[in-house]
């Protein structure tokens, strides 16, 4: 399983892969104006139990869904800050699903649900866990909040918590 | 240029459609995923394409802007 891809930050510099090395993520395809945008609430939450060396949320701006995330990078930077007061990386603007999926997305929609379905990113705020080593993911729809249990309890399996 | 506008539940889109949204976002239907999210009474409008791949959530009521029919577009 290849899980090496190049991202670039929201402000256009290329994300520093050696400091996302030997962390877990929980990486989630967000939106600034559909129905789920609070759930930043409960990513910003989980950033602040776990975040630091071990662990981050990766926040990945996308269009696709309703064309909810319209905006530019400062756009989607200032209302996360402003809104929800995010301190978890944010990527550029991607595409999750089609013909111009970004590899990260290629990988992780590879993964199945807990129903075993994998393949496309229903809507926005699907969330992806990644292990540490990157030879494990856990992928929850985006209906399951971040706060849900079952997120918690994998993200604390992976940390040994 | 005509200035009317025709109207079509989403319910009634089919694939091959191309449809304006409330937001102004455009999709030449491919594929409509019945019970989206598992809730009946929406359902998903998708363009799967070389252009763009877009999904739109929809109430099957709601009524969305028919730019072109499919069956038009044949003839």
């Amino acid at each position: 399983m290849d899980a090496r891809w190049d991202l670039t930050a929201i402000d256009g510099e290329p994300v520093d892969s050696a400091a996302l090395e030997g962390r877990a993520l929980l990486v989630v395809n967000v939106a600034s104006r559909c129905g789920l945008t609070p759930q930043y609430e409960g990513l910003e939450r989980l950033q602040r139990s776990y975040g630091g060396a071990r662990f981050t949320v990766l926040g990945v701006p996308c269009n696709q869904f309703g064309g909810q995330e319209p905006g530019g990078a400062e756009e989607i930077q200032a209302f996360c800050v402003a809104t929800y007061a995010t301190s978890f990386p944010l990527t550029e603007k991607l595409d999750v699903n089609g013909r111009r999926q970004h590899p990260l997305y290629a990988w992780l929609t590879s993964a199945p649900d807990g129903d075993g379905r994998a393949g496309e990113v229903e809507w926005n705020f699907e969330k992806f866990l990644v292990a540490p080593d990157r030879q494990g993911i856990t992928r929850f729809r985006p209906a399951v909040e971040p706060d849900d249990e079952r997120v918690v309890e994998a993200i604390e399996a992976l940390l040994g918590e | 240029m005509s200035d009317v506008v025709t109207m079509i539940r989403a319910g009634d889109v089919s694939v091959g459609d191309r449809v304006r949204t409330a937001n102004a976002m455009e999709l030449t239907v491919t594929r409509v995923d019945e019970e989206f999210m598992g809730r009946p009474n929406l359902l998903a409008l998708v363009e799967d394409s070389e252009a763009q791949w877009l999904k739109v959530a929809a109430p099957r009521d709601l009524e969305l802007e028919l730019i072109s029919r499919a069956s038009e577009r044949e003839n």
